[in-house]
């Protein structure tokens, strides 16, 4: 394989999103310092979720020099008592832009590495200086790392490295980057507010550079069950997925040199002896279902070749034509090309041609999709007019398509499996909104599970009214998967479904003092702009987050009602007492008579009404 | 010279004590309520559209049988049946100590007792409650409107107001004519020599009118009922006819509007339904008609759309299914066009007075 115009074309990840900072959101100085703290508070979060962990986040922003004006120098700290980072991969994890093929579905706060790397990048950029990484796994050993970014190469570069003895498990990230806090600041604020509200179970402190701290200790002591991993659902599929897929499960033909052949020797336990083909291939049938697939293809190409290792290392395999059942390899020692038909009633051509062609449809539908059966998977293909039996690595472009789109519209799959959703639940959520707003009326509420597209969801809500809300008119808190959404509401789905609401037939005045928090979780929360900040309005999400409203609503309703009646007895009763002591005095005198009626237990007897 | 002094005294007297009573019995039936401890309640008749009837023996519009009960139970209508009770108790004050009010006095006088008005028109809906739940106009209350009007001519009045108890005075001795006040509504009507009562729209016309001494040509009392006759005037007109003996025609500007006014003293308005005091149902209106304006060759105007919506909407009046008011309604709808009194000055300044006048007078005695 000849190819010189590699190194030509391809640049490194780091390069790539060096040059396209704007989309990851670090295009300024304001933004990017909103962007950095979000993204490390979210990673100490999900990594605290995945442990197991109540979550203890320390946030600081501390200015390199009080004195100078914005935008201006920063050091921006991450602190976590989660499980920290195995100390040889965390060069690789903190000075890599890393990136890679994910097809397991589960909600998180964020895609992991990209943006915490981002905001390192951005911070060298900007200040030249490395980020300052701490973690202890144990909570005995600490490991400390201050790193660089070689951009060109995408690789780290180690300034320090030093091991000391601590006490806390958990991670700390401390990066230099030039950001403007008196412009960020309240976005940074609303924000660390929020994702109080949102984490009850977290304990997440804030100290900012004018030396002001924010400080909420955790709520409730259980956390929500950590989300599981899933295969994806057929109905959120589109083509360019489907081709990643089959890549991730193509294989193709190992390149069999001395490290390949030594691999195999390993693997069939064949260190020491040196066996002859024979003998290789007997002891590779009783090895078969501990072997790797790469060292199967290997055997598989021997059992044609009829070689044994000492051969197999002087030959080149070039060509492997499954369709016309042909093996073509170079042979060193004769210097030519050599050709052999492939048996294909052969146990190993049909391993071959697993490897080549990939799997059937049959097989790749059950195996790589969730709500798929063999049976299901049947009616499928018959719906789709696709052969069972047919090979993906053999389907065409045309016939991808219709396999797509076919999943798309085939009506009997099941709804998306929702065990890899992570809802807050009801109990943290009413406590935390309690704590928060301390109002005289809360309610929330979680939906069931449902789906957008293949994609699974969770509503969930809170109302709370009066007390310590001081607000006029409604205020909405909305989050997506445990993120505040701060800003660009105006067009989302939640602000829309709040604002159609009719509140008069829930006895709520439009100015009345109401919080709504808003929570939507999903494996992909569907966002209208790049911004991530609003939710599209997809019918689905939209009668999920009705349907949570109106319960809300009639919850709220029955106390309003409640306490409307309660009000009324009480300017009843005030009524009574100020009018007919006056009809009385009037009656007397227009009677003609000297002493006043005897009223006293009329207003006894409203009194017992009231009661 | 008639003398009907002593008669009339009794009928004035006799209206105060009846009234009087009315209002006792009001308060006795509510103290009793109370004293028994149940929740007092007024009877209100119904003063909606649907409730107002016309009635052709009484020839006026008269309130059906509906009746709301305004009760105390009710917290909604607590307030408004307090205001009721304090209304008739304020208005038995008046006419006890014969004290004269307004409507804007009546907003104000309630706030010395607690009551509170949010602004006049409930006060003054309030009253309008009274006059229904009584049967009797405000004025008889000593209520009274701030609009007034005049009259003039050859009749004797005895004040009965304190202070002018038994004074007597000539409405002929000021030539801009008398205010139709409470004192003046009040008075004992003593003696006149006038043999017919001329009201008239306009006060400009009023005051030519006393300048041609058509008080003394025609034998007549004039009244002007500035615009739409006010309560008082039309009880003043009413008392003229009953008391008096004195028939009453009215002049009017040739249009749909003063074609109504007439109708108004004649036989009540709707808002009025709830009394029965106010008309003059033999009075006659002679002018200005529609088939006037051709007649005398008056300058007119032509009607505005509201002027033709009102024709349309009078036209299902019952009072204007029949005569001249049928007639002249039908011939304003065809010429489309109106002509005020003034209009007669184009020939002279006395030509209304001279001429158009002695002709319809004439008319009015065969109508």
């Amino acid at each position: 394989m000849s190819s010189s115009t590699e190194s030509f074309n391809q640049i490194s990840p780091s390069e790539f999103f060096y040059r396209n900072r704007d989309l990851a959101g670090f295009s300024n100085p304001t933004r990017s310092l909103y962007t950095a703290v979000r993204e490390f508070v979210e990673n100490a979060l999900d990594a605290c979720d995945q442990a197991g962990i109540l979550p203890d986040v320390y946030l600081s922003i501390k200015a390199v020099d009080d004195e100078q004006a914005d935008p201006k120098p920063y050091i921006l700290t991450v602190k976590d008592n989660g499980p920290g980072i195995d100390s040889k991969h965390i060069p690789l994890a903190f000075g890599t832009v890393l990136y890679g093929s994910k097809f397991g579905l589960k909600q998180a706060r964020g895609m992991f590495g990209l943006g915490a790397t981002m905001a390192i990048l951005y911070g060298q950029i900007t200040t030249n200086k490395p980020v300052v990484v701490k973690s202890s796994p144990d909570g005995q050993s600490q490991d400390e790392y201050e790193l660089l970014l070689d951009i060109q190469k995408n690789k780290p570069i180690i300034v320090k490295h030093n091991t000391k003895e601590v006490s806390k498990r958990g991670l700390s990230v401390s990066i230099c980057l030039e950001g403007d806090y008196s412009k960020a600041g309240a976005k940074i604020r609303d924000y660390v507010y929020q994702t109080s509200l949102i984490t009850p179970y977290a304990t997440i402190t804030f100290e900012d550079p004018k030396g002001e701290k924010f400080h909420q200790t955790k709520i409730v002591k259980t956390m929500p069950l950590p989300p599981t991993i899933i295969k994806p659902h057929p109905h959120g599929i589109d083509v360019e997925t489907i081709r990643r897929m089959m890549a991730d499960s193509h294989f193709q033909i190992p390149t069999v040199d001395n490290k390949m052949i030594e691999k195999v020797r390993k693997e069939l336990g064949l260190k020491k002896n040196n066996l002859n083909y024979s003998e290789i291939m007997e002891k590779a049938s009783k090895r078969w279902p501990g072997l790797s697939r790469h060292v199967r293809v290997v055997i598989a190409v021997m059992s044609f070749l009829k070689m044994d290792f000492e051969k197999l290392s002087k030959i080149r395999i070039d060509d492997m034509d499954i369709a016309n059942k042909i093996l073509a390899y170079w042979d060193f020692g004769e210097s030519k090309s050599v050709s052999i038909d492939l048996d294909p009633e052969s146990e190993y051509y049909k391993q071959l041609t697993n490897t080549v062609q990939g799997e059937t449809l049959i097989s790749f539908l059950t195996k790589r999709f969730q709500r798929i059966g063999q049976a299901t998977a049947v009616k499928f293909t018959a719906f789709a007019n696709l052969k069972p039996e047919k090979r993906i690595g053999t389907m065409t472009n045309q016939e991808l398509v219709k396999l797509s789109d076919s999943l798309q519209k085939f009506e009997d799959f099941l709804s998306p499996d929702p065990s890899c959703l992570a809802p807050l639940g009801e109990e943290p959520l009413k406590k935390g909104m309690e704590q928060f707003f301390k109002p005289d009326f809360l309610e929330v509420v979680q939906r069931g599970a449902s789906a957008y597209s293949g994609f699974p969801f969770i509503v969930e809500m809170g109302i709370a009214y009066g007390g310590e809300i001081k607000s006029v008119g409604q205020t909405v808190y909305r989050f997506a998967n445990r993120i505040p959404l701060l800003y660009d509401e105006g067009s989302d789905v939640v602000l829309k479904v709040v604002n159609e609401i009719d509140w008069t037939r829930y006895k709520v005045k439009n100015d009345a003092p109401l919080v709504i928090v808003s929570h939507i979780c999903s494996t992909r929360i569907p966002y209208k702009t790049v911004g991530k900040e609003n939710v599209a309005d997809r019918p689905e999400i939209e009668r999920e987050l009705r349907l949570a409203l109106q319960f809300l609503a009639r919850k709220l309703a029955t106390f309003m009602s409640k306490r409307g009646h309660a009000e009324m007895e009480k300017k009843r009763a005030n009524l009574y007492s100020k009018y007919i002591p006056l009809v009385a005095q009037f009656c007397t005198e227009l009677a003609g008579k000297k002493k006043e009626p005897d009223y006293k237990k009329m207003l006894k007897m409203e009194a017992m009404v009231e009661e | 010279m008639k003398n009907k002094s002593k008669k009339i005294s009794k009928t004035s007297e006799e209206r105060r004590e009846s009234l009087a009573r009315l209002l006792q019995e009001q308060g006795l039936k509510i103290y009793s309520e109370l004293d028994r401890g149940e929740f007092p309640k007024f009877s209100v008749p119904s003063r909606s559209v649907s409730n107002i009837v016309y009635d052709k023996k009484l020839r006026q519009y008269i309130l059906g049988n509906t009746a709301s009960i305004r009760s105390a139970r009710n917290m909604s209508q607590l307030r408004s049946f307090a205001q009721l009770i304090w209304l008739a108790f304020f208005a038995n004050r008046l006419v006890q100590e014969k004290k004269s009010s307004t409507l804007r006095d009546i907003y104000y006088s309630s706030q010395a007792f607690s009551i509170d008005f949010e602004d006049q028109p409930e006060s003054d809906n309030i009253i309008v409650d009274l006059e229904a739940v009584l049967a009797r106009p405000r004025e008889d209350l000593h209520i009274f409107p701030e609009e007034r009007s005049s009259v003039f001519g050859d009749l004797t009045i005895e004040y009965t107001v304190p202070g002018y108890e038994g004074k007597r005075t000539n409405l002929s001795d000021h030539p801009d004519g008398y205010l139709i006040g409470p004192s003046l509504s009040s008075a004992e009507l003593v003696d006149t020599s006038a043999e017919l009562v001329i009201a008239i729209e306009k006060g400009g016309l009023f005051t030519r009118f006393v300048e041609e001494k058509i008080d003394k040509k025609f034998k007549a009392i004039i009244v002007d009922t500035a615009g739409q006759a006010p309560r008082a005037t039309r009880y003043l007109l009413k008392r003229l006819h009953n008391e008096m003996g004195l028939p009453v025609v009215i002049l009017t500007d040739g249009d749909v509007y003063g074609e109504h006014i007439a109708m108004v003293i004649k036989s009540g308005s709707a808002n009025a339904a709830h009394l029965r005091e106010l008309t003059v149902p033999d009075a006659k209106w002679i002018g200005v008609w529609a088939t006037d304006i051709e007649k005398y060759k008056l300058p007119t105007i032509p009607m505005t759309e509201s002027d033709i919506k009102r024709i349309y909407d009078l036209q299902k009046d019952p009072r204007y299914q029949e005569g001249i008011w049928k007639k002249e309604l039908e011939v304003f709808l065809k010429i489309k066009r109106k002509a005020e009194l003034e209009a007669f000055s184009k020939y002279g300044l006395t030509n209304i007075t001279d001429k158009y006048l002695p002709e319809k007078l004439e008319i009015a005695k065969s109508l």
